[in-house]
């Protein structure tokens, strides 16, 4: 079946920095925003975009992402010629069984899928990452300028830059060098992983980078050095909005918070209704707000009972929040129970944690808490 | 193992006034993010009955949008799944558009399915029904008809125009409607089992009696000739007739007794779903005694009220004692009291909108006000 583009969502990352929250999960799993996986986003981005075809490479605790991704009805891409389709790493006839070595290595080892298709282009995206973007106005300016490859790029401050793979520029936007995380950066266009390749360039890199024993099989630090030094075409393609990488507990929570900001660009509420994130349904009924409930600058889900005091709050579905209990400035993951009289305090609670009637969690303190029943026997 | 497959029988002549001018009662938006029959569906997936046709009886594009092949109601999608049995000859033809000559008209929905058994339930009477214990209780019984009852002891209040069973040695006797002048009463249901082979004679049955004859007129003719059991059912049941009771049985579940028995964590009532995000809870929120569907944007006062997905409800905005469906907007300062808006209507310049409990105001869909 031809298509002119293919999406792959590299989805196999660990996300070491969420601690406890990715033990068990990959972090394209990771709950945000009140009833999302981070891996809504780029889902839902696509399936807004009219991409009908993509892969999702997994690798750490794949079964649950598996799962949930299925075959992509949530998103509205399990049609007659549209999928999901999970690429996880795995036993191959040629090779036996491997790992995905890199982000490269992992499209490569996928190039009999993408070859099934027979795209003219393949964007390849990351699963972790937080924002709303039409990836069909990136593939119009693509084509327009006969790129072999556009990167999206974020413009970030100076002092961000040195956190981020920056792209050097011209003015027209032609990439002549990229460089990882630079200690004094020269521009503040921040690679967002998104790429467009034109698949052809896409291919014969790949496999050059295959052959190379000394590569990293990176998109950053291998494929597009090697384009940039074959004299291939590569733009920036510059996004203003929301976008967020949630790296760390810190940047998760916030993230959270971002949302009850009004002004906040990635705005869920589409004002005009036409970039839905889609997700899955939580079968619950609706939320049940009691008599002495008070709610104030918070995000509430179905399936949630509240009694109690929740501000400035992100709280998902079936969450129980008991009389004269207090939550504040917290995120509240699927089916926590925060008993009667119990506080919590700037943290994130997770998965059916239960808070009991005496804690106060967190209380006073600056820094992020996380409570999971792990660490607490 | 048997096989049983479902009816619902959307065939009555209940109104909510305006709020079914467009659309059935059955689709009528509950508790701001179901619809009247997700609740017969979800018994029926509950129940492990997979194949379910709907005896639609007039406005039927609302239910083909809601329904389609029932993915949400967790059918099987290949073995089952909803089947929309509408009724087109007879539409604009009121004594002939009646549940028997739906059925007729879509005999090869029944007739394939090659079912032991045929559950007929309503939508307007919502319950947390198990009909796999019903037909359990049906088989047992070596009943050929089972039609099920509750006994109620407000009967003067509640059911008014439903039918009421004289029931005699677990089978009934009389069938008579129900004028309010009693407080006890065994209250049909309008659910019932009937073995496969005989629904069909019964269908035949009631075309040659008459061709303006329905179920419940068939049935009451038969009681000399044919044993009907009865099954007693004693969970929730509300008759859904009218739009007074409909604010009223919307608004009764808010109290947590009434709400713990319809909503069971072992019988989900599934839906279809909308994607919508969280509702945002804004700085001047003050919620109280409220059902709250996920969408909805809210900084002002709501209590003993129903919100629906994606309502806007502004600053310094009071919503008391009221439904508001889907999509509506409620302007800043608004003062709403025993109001009922329907989806997507904005309330901004006429904004001291107060209905009474029996007889709540009504907005229409789309409308500004």
């Amino acid at each position: 079946m031809k298509k002119e583009i293919v999406a792959m969502i590299l989805a196999g990352g660990r996300g070491t920095r969420l601690e406890a929250l990715t033990a068990k999960v990959a972090k394209p799993a990771v709950y945000f925003g009140g009833r999302y996986r981070i891996i809504d986003f780029p889902l839902s981005n696509c399936s807004n975009s009219g991409i009908d075809i993509v892969g999702v490479l997994t690798q750490y605790e794949s079964v649950l992402l598996g799962t949930y991704v299925g075959s992509g009805g949530k998103w509205g891409l399990d049609g007659v010629s549209s999928t999901a389709a999970i690429l996880p790493a795995r036993e191959r006839g040629e090779v036996g069984a491997t790992w995905y070595e890199g982000t490269a290595d992992a499209i490569y080892q996928n190039i009999s899928f993408l070859d099934s298709y027979s795209p003219e282009y393949v964007l390849i995206l990351s699963g972790d990452h937080i924002y709303k973007m039409d990836y069909d106005n990136m593939l119009a300016a693509h084509k327009k300028r006969n790129a072999d490859l556009t990167v999206a790029v974020l413009n970030v401050s100076l002092e961000e830059a040195s956190r981020f793979g920056i792209m050097n520029t011209y003015e027209d936007g032609t990439i002549y060098e990229f460089e990882e995380k630079p200690a004094e950066p020269k521009s503040t266009l921040a690679s967002m992983g998104v790429y467009i390749f034109s698949y052809q360039a896409l291919r014969d890199h790949l496999i050059e980078d295959a052959n190379d024993q000394t590569s990293k099989h990176d998109f950053g630090m291998n494929i597009i050095p090697s384009m940039l030094a074959a004299g291939k075409r590569l733009f920036a393609y510059e996004f203003s909005g929301y976008w967020k990488d949630v790296g760390t507990l810190e940047s998760l929570w916030q993230a959270n918070m971002d949302l009850l900001d009004d002004s906040n660009s990635l705005d869920l509420y589409n004002i005009k209704r036409d970039w839905k994130i889609y997700s899955a349904d939580t079968l619950a009924h609706p939320q049940v707000i009691g008599n002495d409930a008070i709610i104030k600058n918070s995000l509430i889900t179905q399936g949630c009972v509240i009694n109690g005091e929740v501000t400035g709050s992100v709280i998902f579905s079936n969450v129980f929040v008991g009389k004269g209990a207090k939550v504040v400035d917290s995120v509240l993951m699927p089916g926590v129970l925060i008993e009667e009289g119990a506080e919590v305090y700037r943290a994130i609670v997770d998965e059916d944690c239960v808070v009991h009637s005496k804690e106060k969690i967190n209380k006073g303190q600056k820094e992020v808490a996380l409570v999971c029943d792990n660490d607490r026997g | 193992m048997a096989k049983t497959i479902g009816l619902i029988n959307l065939h009555s002549n209940i109104s909510f006034k305006a709020l079914t001018e467009r659309r059935p009662v059955a689709s009528v938006s509950f508790l701001g993010r179901y619809g009247i029959i997700d609740f017969v569906l979800s018994n029926f997936s509950n129940s492990d009955i997979d194949s379910v046709g709907v005896l639609i009886q007039e406005k039927p594009r609302s239910l083909f949008r809601h329904l389609g092949f029932g993915n949400e109601w967790n059918f099987n999608r290949k073995s089952g799944g909803v089947t929309l049995m509408y009724n087109e000859k007879y539409a604009n033809n009121v004594r002939y558009n009646h549940d028997i000559n739906n059925m007729v008209e879509n005999i090869s929905f029944i007739k394939k399915s090659k079912a032991d058994y045929v559950v007929i339930a309503p939508a307007h009477i919502i319950t947390i029904m198990d009909f796999e214990d019903l037909v359990k209780a049906h088989q047992e019984s070596g009943a050929e008809i089972t039609m099920v009852y509750q006994h109620i002891d407000n009967a003067d209040s509640s059911f008014i125009g439903s039918d009421y069973l004289k029931i005699n040695n677990g089978k009934v006797e009389e069938i008579k409607i129900n004028k309010g002048n009693k407080e006890e009463r065994d209250i049909s249901l309008e659910t019932y089992v009937f073995n496969y082979d005989v629904l069909l004679d019964i269908i035949n049955y009631a075309t040659d009696l008459s061709s303006f004859y329905d179920l419940k007129d068939t049935l009451t003719y038969l009681i000399d000739e044919r044993d009907i059991y009865t099954y007693q059912y004693q969970g929730y049941a509300r008759c859904f007739n009218s739009v007074e009771n409909y604010l009223k049985y919307s608004l009764e579940l808010l109290d947590d007794h009434v709400y713990s028995q319809i909503f069971k964590s072992n019988w989900p009532i599934f839906t279809r779903t909308n994607d919508t995000p969280p509702t945002k809870y804004k700085e001047h929120a003050v919620v109280n005694q409220s059902f709250v569907a996920n969408g909805a944007v809210i900084d002002g006062k709501v209590e003993h009220s129903i919100i629906g997905r994606e309502v806007e409800i502004g600053e310094g905005a009071t919503v008391i004692n009221s439904i508001i469906f889907t999509g509506s907007k409620i302007a800043n300062g608004a003062y709403l009291e025993n109001v009922i808006v329907d989806k997507d209507a904005i309330i901004k310049n006429i904004t001291n909108l107060i209905g009474t409990k029996s007889n709540p105001l009504y907005v229409r869909e789309g409308d500004v006000v």
